[in-house]
């Protein structure tokens, strides 16, 4: 969907992204990193309204170097600030960008007819927007990234400001609207809760840089159960004690991350403390969410 | 249930038909153009109708026969180019307009921009496929259309009433076909200055109010002072014309009389022929003109980079 080579971004002094290079596939793609990591940067470079440095980026095929412009008609966006104009309705706001996106009157007055439905906005669709609660007007704000039947939308930091229920049901919102119109996504956020909610697969970036690429399913399956294990002594030894059993450890927070098998992953890291003359001090099986995952990379 | 199926596949196989990016702008820009003359509006319908009836008043005063400079003894007609018949449209079209003209600019320009900043709808529109100056394009247009409607068109009813009373012989319509060339350009060439310097304050300033006051200050002030200190300098024997090219009215004006094929003059407390040469002139005019693009396309530049 995005290919990215090389990319560098500079704000005067100020590297936003360092030689950043990345293949992303079709599908609920999440972008995760801190705040200043990049992620708006590379969003908007995507979109066309800014341009990079240096290196090159492709967009559904498309070349951004030669296109800027007309790559948006297929792909809708969704700012992550408030920029809704309190003075129109949903429904003329809705028509209006579908209008300056290109659709006629009554194709754009039919889309949003049919995503306000979608929506499950009833009467309060004709109400001006500065009298919709959040929730509401998020959801106007990602209904307007998809009236035009865009191939992907990019979703900046979609919850941001909400409550946990309204985000709970933006998020759902997301999942359902874009799985009616089969839209790909590209969600650019710092909350794990909404990759894992949303993303079938998962970016993590820092400093301008690509940090990890993963299937979230399979970064889920693959770390879920693991045995946090602190020693003392020389961790290399017992690593290696640990290898003679068939078991690759990984350091991870504050110790290192065993794999859990069945209980008798207990005895051999027990086994391999013996061997290597290390103090045990502490083996507790864990359950690695996406948190650690993130914090780890990031760290 | 089937009816809901058959909705959701609809909903997923859809596909707009986009239309070219010129006509997504003339849209934008016709539309902007409707909500300027939307009972919301009321200011504006109010300056548009105000100037259409000044406009009327002054047509009447040229059909009776009473222009005023007639009657007006002290001043030697020969020399006095204000009352070339070509200068009735000047007059009639700018002269008697003009102060509403420029406030009737300052508040139809003045929220175009601002408002779109101030809620950074301008993200959205810019997110679009149209590029940055399609956006201002589309933001010129309504302002534009609007100025010309007080400027271009009250003249073309004065050319069509005067075609009438010429008998709508073909020929009078041949020997005056500059005239009506001349009344197009100067209401095109004054809608599109003020226009572009409406919306430069608009996007400098991001409170409507604000931008139309200062819009209004400066067009006006600027006017004020520079005649003021023009007449001052005149007196003591130092005067330079140039320094008119420092007030945009007097920079406008003067462009105007080019354009009807006259000499510039000044008129406050006297009549002065006023001698500056060319390239001055239309240097400073593409300076101001070229600034105030620049400026724009500069700060909508820096609205797309930050959030």
């Amino acid at each position: 969907m995005i290919e990215a080579r090389n990319v560098i971004k500079k704000y005067g002094a100020v590297t936003a992204l360092d030689d950043f290079t990345v293949d992303i596939p079709e599908g609920k793609i999440g972008i995760l990193g801190p705040n200043g990591a990049g992620k708006s940067t590379f969003v908007k470079i995507a979109l066309g309204l800014i341009r990079t440095t240096s290196g090159s980026i492709t967009v559904l095929g498309e070349d951004l170097d030669r296109n800027t412009v007309d790559i948006r008609r297929k792909i809708g966006y969704m700012p992550e600030h408030d920029c809704i104009p309190n003075s129109m309705t949903g429904v003329e706001f809705l028509i209006e960008m579908g209008l300056v996106t290109g659709m006629s009157l009554q194709s754009a007055t039919q889309r949003t007819h049919e995503i306000l439905g979608h929506l499950m906005m009833g009467e309060e669709k004709y109400r001006k927007i500065e009298e919709y609660s959040g929730g509401m007007r998020q959801k106007i704000k990602l209904a307007q990234g998809l009236i035009h039947g865009p191939e992907v939308i990019f979703l900046d930091e979609p919850t941001s400001g909400l409550d946990p229920k309204a985000r709970q049901e933006m998020l759902e919102t997301i999942n359902g609207l874009t799985e009616v119109s089969g839209t790909n996504v590209l969600l650019s956020t710092h909350i794990l809760q909404d990759v894992e909610t949303v993303c079938d697969h998962v970016i993590i970036v820092n400093n301008g840089k690509l940090q990890m690429q993963e299937n979230v399913k399979k970064l889920m399956q693959r770390q879920t159960d693991v045995i946090q294990v602190r020693i003392g002594g020389s961790t290399e030894d017992f690593v290696k004690q640990l290898k003679k059993s068939g078991i690759t450890a990984t350091s991870g927070g504050r110790g290192l991350h065993v794999p859990y098998v069945n209980d008798k992953t207990f005895e051999q890291i027990v086994d391999s403390a013996v061997k290597s003359n290390c103090q045990l001090y502490e083996m507790e099986r864990t359950t690695v969410t996406m948190d650690n995952v993130y914090l780890e990379v990031v760290d | 249930m089937k009816e809901k199926a058959q909705v959701s596949e609809r909903f997923r196989e859809f596909k707009a038909e986009l239309t070219s990016r010129p006509s997504i702008v003339m849209g934008m820009g016709l539309r902007g153009f409707l909500r300027l003359l939307s009972l919301k509006n009321q200011w504006i319908l109010a300056l548009v109708a105000l100037i259409w009836l000044w406009t009327l008043g002054f047509y009447v005063l040229l059909s009776t026969g009473d222009y005023p400079c007639q009657n007006l003894e002290f001043w030697d007609s020969s020399d006095f180019k204000r009352c070339q018949p070509l200068v009735y449209y000047n007059d009639l079209g700018l002269g008697g307009v003009r102060l509403f003209l420029v406030t009737l600019a300052a508040i139809s320009s003045s929220g175009l921009i601002a408002n779109d900043m101030t809620d950074k709808s301008l993200h959205l529109y810019l997110s679009r496929p149209i590029s940055r100056l399609d956006y201002l394009i589309a933001r010129f247009i309504p302002v534009f259309l609007l100025l010309m409607c007080v400027t271009a068109l009250p003249n073309l009813i004065v050319y069509v009433n005067q075609w009438g009373e010429a008998g709508l012989e073909f020929d009078w319509i041949k020997n005056h076909k500059w005239l009506l060339l001349d009344i197009l350009i100067l209401g095109s060439f004054y809608s599109a200055s003020y226009s572009i310097i409406g919306l430069t304050f608009s996007t400098a300033i991001n409170r409507e109010s604000w931008a139309a006051g200062a819009f209004f200050l400066f067009v006006y002030g600027s006017a004020i002072i520079i005649e003021i200190f023009y007449l001052v300098m005149l007196e003591s024997g130092v005067g330079d014309d140039r320094i008119l090219l420092l007030s945009v009215i007097h920079l406008l004006d003067i462009i105007g009389f080019y354009i009807f094929g006259t000499q510039p003059f000044f008129t406050a407390f006297g009549l002065e022929g006023i001698d500056i040469a060319d390239i001055e002139v239309f240097g400073v005019f593409i300076l101001i003109i070229g600034s105030c693009g620049l400026f724009v396309n500069w700060m909508i530049s820096q609205m797309e980079a930050n959030k």
